[in-house]
């Protein structure tokens, strides 16, 4: 079955060479035709327009009998996405992987994740509230980290080499942090905590400050 | 055997009700020749009120049962059995459902099921093929164009299917092998390589436990009939072995009287009816055994590794649930807690002064940054914040879960002391087999009057089961009498328990070796006493209604 493995993972490759039209890219990371790095743009009308996003991809030695294993190498802010480690939460990447799946389809299905966030099947719990509280918010992050970290187009235009600023990736009011730094925490700290908290949009007003105080102590 | 469990759920509830019934009654001297709904009775003895009615089953004794289930509906519907294993299956062994169902449209049920295509077939030729049969890029059609790339990337179900032009030459779209030795397909017709179907059938078998096989093209729910798993694994007996234990383990699970013994790689099931309701659970702890080997121990109301009697199933998971939560609590208050910075000391919290002097270094220093206290002086504004509301509350809060953490720490430890004593006695098992061997040479004992050891070790095993559980059991018991004669019962098992322990592990002395032997069975008696006592009374309260519990558990009002 090695054989088989390897002649369809080549023409897999091949055949997403040939194809143009999809502009999904697969390419080699080393020398192994198991280890690959995926690529797409952005769709279109989403947060994540303009940006250039690379997949992580590990054929299993029982491909295509399960299911490859994906994961983003560009940081990318969406509920379905680990903020931290790329890891991505999508039916057919486990059960409901089938073998006659491809790696283009594949990409295809991941890269149609990105017009459709499943919040209620989070992969990353924080930014699935953040998606849910208030969704306009939840796009400016997604936007500058697309911005920040995919080669995304800057609000301004002029962002591209900009110091990252903690808050604005956070997804949180400069106003906030500076009003719980200004008690003597620090502001990464307070930065945690808020994000933790959910502390955006109307969930502002339903925290007192009290339970932030608290968060910081823990 | 077999047609007794053929019987729908509803007469096995009838049963329930009538063991339950006579339970009431004088529950220790409950006759089970009695009973009429064909179960044997292990050894026809009769049981103690701690202990209940089960019958252990062989692989081949369900396989029979599930063969009498198929050729029922196989009769029934017109089918031949392989068909009536898959509509079987696809309703969960419920055949009043299947036939409730079938008898009102057999081609939907059929169709659902995935035993047969739907009316109209989908045509297996159309459809968009990336990785194709042919082998230059002489076709341009092939692929969608760009806007149709957009619209499909937009849509996360479309998935392109990967099947040939029926005019090219076969190309397994699996494999991409031109001109494979061998296809096969399922009644979709869905052609794929004998080496791919083997492949992903082993695949589903070994990696993901799976009895139901659906076609491998995307969208198609085609069910693999078992005569072509069977051929299909021809060459791997292991798989097609594997393939039937879990078509037995899938009815086992769909039967509610019944439970596969949790045991690795042990085929044996285990019938409880009189533990099939949830509401028999507060009044029985079902612990079983396979009938594959007498260690093969389990519990039938649940899933905890253990016989965890006497304790009824609910509140031992609430305390396995505790203990691992709280493992959490514990930890965060230990990272909280802090040590003197000076002699390493733990600190004590006492008051709300943040001015704190260490008792034994007398260190006098800052509660809240730890920093010594003669340094606030000048930086007192940084600190005084901390006096404010919220961590008032906060230290509150700590200390009120501290006085509950304390509690719990008192059974905690004297539940995870005895599971401790109860891991080392492999070790004591070697030890005291070593002394017998001793006794038996330098004494006037023969081998057979030296088993006394061992099996007072054995009771002593057991009893700290026993003892274990009746930690997890106290902690939720609600304070008064009832809890007081409980915690009598279990502080004399406990007592009698580490006496014997320590007799088994004194040294030996060929002189009073006799006078050993006698003190030795005489606590073993005894011993074993105590816990039928503890047993039987708790047993009997469950049955009585007579715990009541300090929380709210699972099943009890
Ligand atoms: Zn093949
Ligand atoms: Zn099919
Ligand atoms: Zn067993
Ligand atoms: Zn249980
Ligand atoms: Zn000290
Ligand atoms: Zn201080």
């Amino acid at each position: 079955m090695a054989d088989a493995r390897l002649r369809r993972v080549n023409k897999e490759i091949a055949d997403c060479k040939n194809d143009k039209s999809s502009h999904i890219n697969i390419e080699l990371i080393d020398n192994s035709p198991f280890h690959l790095k995926g690529s797409f743009k952005g769709p279109e009308d989403t947060p994540y327009a303009g940006g250039h996003f690379d997949v992580d991809i590990v054929i299993p030695e029982s491909y295509p009998f399960q299911p490859v294993k994906m994961k983003f190498l560009t940081k990318i802010y969406h509920p379905n996405v680990s903020s931290a480690s790329g890891a991505i939460c999508l039916d057919i990447l486990k059960d409901a992987w089938s073998p006659v799946l491809t790696l283009k389809s594949t990409l295809i299905s991941l890269q149609s994740l990105l017009c459709s966030p499943e919040p209620n099947d989070p992969q990353d719990a924080e930014v699935a509230k953040h998606y849910l509280t208030s969704k306009a918010s939840f796009e400016e992050t997604a936007r500058y980290w697309t911005m920040v970290y995919a080669g995304g187009p800057g609000k301004t235009g002029s962002a591209a080499g900009q110091k990252q600023d903690e808050v604005a990736m956070a997804g949180l009011e400069k106003a906030h942090v500076d009003q719980f730094e200004s008690l003597g925490f620090e502001r990464g700290k307070v930065i945690d905590a808020l994000r933790r908290l959910n502390y955006r949009g109307a969930n502002v007003a339903k925290i007192n400050d009290d339970r932030v105080v608290e968060e910081l102590l823990k | 055997m077999s047609s007794d469990y053929e019987n729908s759920d509803n007469e096995y509830f009838e049963d329930d009700d009538e063991i339950m019934d006579e339970d009431d009654g004088s529950a220790s001297d409950m006759e089970v020749d009695g009973f009429d709904n064909g179960y044997k009775t292990i050894g026809n003895k009769r049981l103690k009120s701690y202990e209940v009615d089960y019958e252990p089953l062989s692989q081949k004794q369900i396989e029979d049962t599930m063969k009498n289930e198929i050729d029922y509906i196989s009769g029934l519907c017109g089918v031949d059995a392989d068909v009536a294993s898959l509509l079987l299956r696809y309703f969960d062994w419920n055949r009043e459902k299947l036939v409730d169902k079938y008898m009102d449209n057999a081609d939907g049920v059929k169709t659902n099921a995935g035993v047969s295509p739907p009316e109209k077939p989908e045509p297996s030729t159309a459809s968009s093929s990336q990785i194709e049969s042919h082998t230059g890029p002489r076709r341009s059609t092939r692929r969608a164009n760009s806007s149709e790339a957009q619209k499909q990337s937009k849509t996360k179900a479309i998935i392109e299917r990967i099947s040939p032009p029926v005019e090219e030459p076969y190309m397994c779209p699996i494999c991409c092998d031109y001109n494979p030795t061998d296809t096969r397909s399922l009644a979709c017709e869905h052609k794929f390589c004998s080496s791919c179907w083997s492949e992903y059938i082993k695949n589903k078998v070994r990696n993901e436990a799976e009895q139901w096989i659906t076609c491998m093209a995307e969208d198609c729910n085609i069910a693999a009939p078992n005569q072509f798993v069977q051929d299909v694994l021809a060459e791997d007996p292991a798989v097609w072995n594997r393939f039937k234990e879990l078509l037995v383990r899938h009815y086992v699970a769909s039967n509610k009287n019944l439970k596969y013994c949790p045991y690795p790689s042990c085929t044996y099931t285990v019938s409880c009816p009189s533990a099939s309701s949830k509401s028999s659970l507060t009044t029985i702890v079902p612990i079983v055994t396979c009938g594959a080997s007498p260690t093969h121990k389990f519990c039938f109301g649940c899933n905890i590794d253990d016989d965890h009697r006497p304790v009824v199933c609910a509140a031992a998971k609430l305390w396995l649930q505790k203990c691992q939560d709280d493992s959490e609590t514990a930890n965060w208050i230990k990272t909280n807690t802090k040590e003197c910075s000076k002699c390493q000391s733990t600190i004590e919290k006492n008051g709300g002064c943040n001015h704190m002097t260490c008792k034994k270094c007398k260190y006098e220093f800052c509660w809240v940054c730890m920093g010594p206290w003669s340094e606030h002086g000048t930086a007192w504004y940084s600190c005084n914040r901390y006096d404010e509301k919220a961590s008032i509350e906060a230290r509150d809060a700590q200390s009120r879960s501290r006085a509950s953490l304390e509690r719990y720490l008192h059974y905690y430890n004297r539940w995870a002391n005895h599971e401790q004593s109860a891991k080392l006695s492999v070790e004591l098992y070697a030890k005291t087999e070593k002394k017998m061997e001793e006794m038996q040479m330098t004494s006037v004992l023969t081998w057979i009057e030296v088993q006394f050891m061992k099996k007072a070790l054995d009771e002593v095993s057991k009893c700290r089961m026993t003892l274990k559980w009746t930690y997890a059991m106290a902690y939720y018991l609600e304070s008064g009498n009832e809890k007081e004669l409980f915690e009598d019962n279990q502080r004399d098992l406990e007592r009698a328990v580490e006496e014997l322990s320590e007799l088994i592990e004194s040294p030996l002395d060929t002189d009073t070796i006799t006078d050993l032997r006698q003190k030795v069975t005489d606590k073993t008696v005894y011993v074993q006493k105590r816990n039928e006592i503890v047993l039987e009374d708790t047993a009997q309260g469950f049955q009585d209604g007579r715990w009541k519990w300090n929380c709210s558990v699972d099943g009890f009002d």
